[in-house]
Parts: C-alpha cells; structure tokens; sequence
C-alpha cells in the first residue's frame, strides 16, 4: 500500500488502467493471437491431429501453388465478392431509397426487409434449396413448368450453381445493408435537397452529386463490410450442397469451405493453415485496397 | 424585378393550423425582416414563397404572378438557409455554380459570372477551397454567393445569422445590407432577433402564433408599437409594463402614483374606449424613463445594475414591481441607492388591459 500511496495521480491512472485492461488482454491474446500466430506457425508444418507436428518448410505452400482445386476455389471466391457485393450493395440502395420516401407502413415494410439478416442461415439455405428443386418439387421451376417455359438445373449444374447459391447469400445480408444505408440517408440534412429544388437541378443530377457523394461513409463501409462477408462466405454453400459440399465439381466451392475439407475430412491440418494464411492475406489486402481506392480526398490534415 | 403579394395565406399541418391567414405586400427592391419568437410561422411563411412548403389556402405573388403551383426553381427566388446547405464535397466554385447547372448560358459565361459574384464577396482566393477549410462567416458568404449567381427576383433569408457568433453576425448584417443596396433585389429575411431586424429592414413584420402583429418601419414598431406584444417584443431591455387607470388626463397606479398625460388628446374611439373601461397597461421603454436627483414619477430601490458602458441600465424596485431604467454611464447609482424616476409624458404608451391593442 505504502508503494501505491507514493505513486503520482497520472501513475495511478495506469495502474488502474492495466488492471481493467488487464481482463480483455489476457482474453485476446489467449483466444486471438495465439491461435492466430499458432495457425501460421502450423502452416510451416505437417500435422494431422494425432501424430507429432514436424516442420514442412514452404512444403504447404508449394503444393497450394501446384493444386488445381485451389485455384478453382481461388476463383470462386472472388466470383462471390465481385457479384455479390455490387450486386447487394445496388439492391440494397435502391430498396433504401425508396422505402425512405416511403410513409405508408413504413415500420412494418422496414422489418420485412431485415427478418432474412436475424433468420438462421441454415434454415434460410434449406429452404432455397427446395426453390431450386427440379419438378414436381421445386417451387421455381414449377412455376416456370405451369407456364411453359422448361426446368432449369440450379444446383445441379456446374454454371448455374454458384449464382443460385449465391443469390440466398445477397438476400440474407440485404436486411442489414438496407437498415445502414437508410441510416446514411437520414443523416444528410434536408436542406441540401431543398437548396437543390431551389435551383432547379434535376433529380438524377441530386442523386448523383449530392445524395452519392455525402454517402460515401456509409458506401465505404458497407463496401468493405460486405466484401468481408462474401469472401468468407460458407453457411449457405455448405448446406445448399451437402450431398457434395461445394459441389458440383467444386463450381461453388469457396477458400473457406476448402479450409474445413482439408482441415476436419482430410485431417491435413499443417496444409488447411497454409490456406487459411492465404484467405488471411487476401481478405487484408483487399480491405486495404478498398480503403486506399476509396480514401477521403476533401479531408485536409 | 418583383413585388411578393401575400394574399390571405393561410398553413395547416394536417389539422394543426399554424398560419391564419397572412397579408403583405413586399415592393420592389424592399427589404422586409419577417421576425417573432419561434413557432410563430416566420418561417413557414417564407418556405412557402419559396414554394418548399403547400399552401393550405390563399395566394401568392411573385413579380404580379401567381406561383402557387409553380416549382421553386420557377420562381425566380433564391435562399439562404440557417445551416447553409452548401455541399461539404464541392470547392467554393462548385457550390456558386450550383445554381447555374440548368442555365442555359456558355460554360465561359458561367465561369464567368461564378468569378463576378465571388468579386463581389471579396472570395476570389477561397473558390479553390472545399467548405471544410472556410470559416463559419466565409461559409455563409459561400451560400449568399450561391443565390446570388443566378441574380434572382427575389432573396429569401431564413434566419442565416444565427449559427454565427455574436461579432460576425454583426459585421455579416452590415455585409447583407450593402449587398441589398448594391443589387437592388427585394429581400425577404426571416430572424427571431430584433436587432436583425431592426438594423436591417426597411418594414419589419412581427408574427406571433400564426398572424400578423404589425407592419411598420423600424421607426414605427418602436415608437409606435400596435400593441402589448410588439412593445415587449421589440427593443432591449423590453418595456416596463404597469397596470394603472385612466381618468380625465391622469393615470392612476398603485401606491397613488399619478402620471400626468400632458394633455394629451385621443381619437374618437381611443376616448369612448378609455370612458367605457379605463383600466389601461402603462408602457414605459426602459430608454424613456430616466434616473434623476430631481423627484420624478416614481421612487424606489435600486436592486441591481448593469452597466453598458455608454449608459447603466438600473433595476429599480418600485412597490411590488422591478422597473428598468437608464442611468448616464460615469455617475450611475449602486445597488440599495433610492432613486426617483422620471418619464417624458409624451413618451408613455398605453394600452388596452383586454386586447393588449395600443390606444391613442
């Protein structure tokens, strides 16, 4: 005690900073950065569970850079962000900014929208894939079969799969980016579109040069938000292809999907870290990029 | 060029009126302040010249047109907004152009008159600049530019001042006022702050709760008010109010103080009026009623003082009630001092206790 007594205020503070600190830092770096720093560690490294873990050098890495699924994977990991995120990020405005203007059951409208974000994945990607059922089963293409028009293969062929999984996966995070964006639209003050009414510019001219450009934070994050979510997407393609997880012949088998395959059916655990330190580095850069791209040029330092 | 004619103008929201149905007439070239406390309608009423805001009912004019149904961008109008709306994304250039975006002039014409209106408002240097390195007052430039570009009929202010400090809105309102004389456009200029309207107007219209408490000239509404609301409303510290009764040329008051009117002479109805219910509000501007060694109308306690410099003003405690009056500025009284307190009779305004209507 008679340590602490001595002590300045400012010294105190840290004392008692560190000793609330204390908590969390322990919690992160026991469950964050050790299984983090473990998983690049193990991807040097050859284990399988059970057997002792020996070093592998670039080993893992080599045969990444030789192995054609994952290059496939590769790929269809950025197919799933390049159409995912615009084509999200575009429904999602539109729908917001419609609904903004909306006052008839606004509440009610607003809900319907985000009940598929607080819907379980599981639930949700089951039912689709009864959507996407051949006849006399499949919603869609009884629909499509009563009027004439011939059954489509959506899960069962190589092209159509991954945008019939993939369209579930938009849906789902449609809710969430529709309640920020709205959000976004209520924070720009309504004089800007009443000096724009003023002056007499058209509507198109105040979409484009008032209402986009003073949503750029809220475009910024959701960008980056949902690039995050669709290139670690796995919920809705693992179940939508159980009888072939990421299937058929890997067309919507995503890197993290390959992950768990090589991890938990191959047991390959020193080869599923080295894919893991790639999903890492290119989950970074891309959030960087993005970040770079699309950095605040009016804020002067 | 354009007069503004206000026809009967009246607002509901939804069942909710809150405008009952306002006359006036703008000439010209006027500058007329539109002023009273908040909720008054000031504003809405300016929103609905400017067409942001349907109108229930009635009429209005711009330049002898009737423009109910017009787009504000057919107006011919202009506004200043309080927080003034100029784009955060744009350079100074941009947001004055910004009105020009659907003229028809060349792009070096717009250039052009972009480069004038920023002459003017002495900005050359700033128009490189995005609004986040302006200051609040060059902001307000900004947007004073922005109506300014498309040389409008018709100025509309929405109280554009208040958002600044006290030292700039004083140098902005000057920088208005030379504006108006220069350009010559008819100003409507919406504030709840006499000052504003006094040091700028030529007419001040003074709006409480929906309706019209009077039009006049500065001069006017000070000297003249129409009634009790306009006599505490307008002038700083607002006016000692008293309730006395009025007999044959004098007023009666509590504690037996008798003002003498001086023989001042009523009209017609004023006269039936006072015969019929004497019982009057005795007005009194803190300015008029001065402090004096000599025994004045009335005696009292001095309670505090707050000295301007120039001048003191002086809390006099008088029976139950505070009065406000002035005191010269080198010799002033101190607290717990009496004093007796004088007023010109000329000068003591009177009105009715059941309508607060002036009566003279």
């Amino acid at each position: 005690m008679r340590f602490y007594r001595s002590l300045t205020i400012a010294q105190k503070q840290i004392v008692w900073a560190w000793i609330f600190l204390a908590v969390p830092t322990v919690f992160y770096i026991w469950i964050r950065f050790y299984p983090t720093a473990n998983a690049f560690v193990l991807s040097f490294q050859h284990w399988n569970l059970l057997s002792d873990r020996e070093w592998a050098g670039l080993d893992n890495y080599v045969r990444l850079w030789n192995d054609p699924v994952f290059w496939v994977v590769f790929k269809n990991t950025f197919i799933y962000l390049a159409l995912g995120t615009p084509i999200s990020l575009a429904l999602s405005f539109v729908v917001a900014y419609h609904l903004d203007k909306v006052r008839f059951m606004h509440g009610f409208i607003r809900a319907l929208y985000f009940l598929p974000f607080m819907t379980s994945a599981v639930a949700m990607a089951w039912v689709w894939r009864w959507f996407y059922q051949p006849v006399p089963i499949g919603l869609i293409n009884n629909a499509l079969s009563s009027i004439g028009i011939p059954q489509i293969a959506f899960l069962n062929s190589t092209t159509n799969a991954l945008p019939a999984v993939l369209a579930p996966a938009i849906w789902a995070g449609l809710g969430f980016q529709i309640i920020i964006f709205m959000a976004g639209l209520r924070a720009i003050p309504q004089t800007y579109y009443e000096a724009a009414r003023i002056d007499g510019v058209s509507a198109w001219t105040t979409l484009t040069e008032i209402t986009l450009p003073l949503l750029k934070p809220t475009i910024v994050f959701l960008v980056v938000f949902s690039s995050i979510g669709f290139l670690r997407i796995f919920d809705q393609v693992f179940n939508m292809t159980t009888n072939d997880p990421g299937g058929p012949l890997n067309s919507t088998k995503p890197l993290v999907l390959l992950i768990y395959d090589t991890a938990f059916n191959g047991f390959n655990m020193g080869y599923a870290a080295a894919q893991t330190v790639v999903l890492f580095v290119v989950l970074l850069v891309v959030s960087l990029l993005q970040l770079y791209i699309m950095r605040d040029r009016d804020r002067v330092s | 060029m354009a007069n503004v004619i206000l026809d009967n103008l009246v607002k509901h929201y939804g069942k909710t009126p809150v405008l009952h149905g306002i006359d006036l007439e703008v000439s010209d070239g006027e500058f007329v302040v539109l002023v009273g406390p908040s909720g008054c309608g000031k504003s809405t009423t300016l929103r609905m010249i400017a067409g942001l805001e349907d109108i229930t009912s009635g009429q209005v004019s711009i330049g002898d047109r009737v423009v109910n149904n017009l787009e504000p961008k057919d107006r011919n109008i202009a506004m200043v907004f309080q927080n003034y709306a100029i784009y955060p994304h744009m350079t100074v250039r941009k947001n004055i152009g910004f009105g020009l975006r659907t003229s028809k002039k060349s792009k070096a014409e717009k250039l052009q008159r972009i480069n004038e209106v920023a002459a003017m408002l002495d900005m050359t240097e700033l128009l490189d600049r995005k609004p986040g390195q302006l200051s609040g007052g060059q902001r307000q430039r900004v947007a004073i530019g922005r109506a300014m570009v498309r040389d409008p009929d018709v100025f509309l202010f929405d109280e554009p001042l208040s958002n600044l400090d006290a030292q700039l809105r004083t140098q902005m309102r000057l920088e208005i006022k030379k504006l108006h004389q220069r350009v010559g456009r008819t100003i409507i200029f919406v504030t709840h702050d006499q000052v504003e309207a006094m040091t700028m107007a030529d007419r001040i219209v003074i709006m409480k709760d929906g309706h019209i408490q009077q039009i006049g000239s500065p001069f006017e509404v000070f000297h003249k008010p129409a009634n009790q609301f306009v006599a505490r409303f307008i002038g700083a510290p607002p006016m000692n109010m008293l309730e006395g009764r009025y007999q044959q040329g004098k007023l009666h008051l509590q504690d037996d103080i008798v003002l003498d009117l001086g023989g001042r002479v009523f009209s017609a109805a004023a006269a039936s009026k006072l015969a019929e219910h004497p019982q009057v509000v005795i007005g009194m501007r803190p300015d008029d009623l001065r402090v004096t060694s000599e025994p004045g109308h009335f005696k009292g306690e001095v309670a505090l003082i707050e000295p301007l410099g120039s001048e003191t003003l002086v809390y006099a405690n008088v029976g139950a009630k505070e009065l406000i009056a002035k005191a010269p500025g080198r010799v002033p009284p101190t607290a717990g001092d009496q004093v007796s307190l004088a007023i010109e009779s000329e000068l003591i305004h009177l009105f009715d206790t059941r309508d607060g209507v002036l009566i003279e």
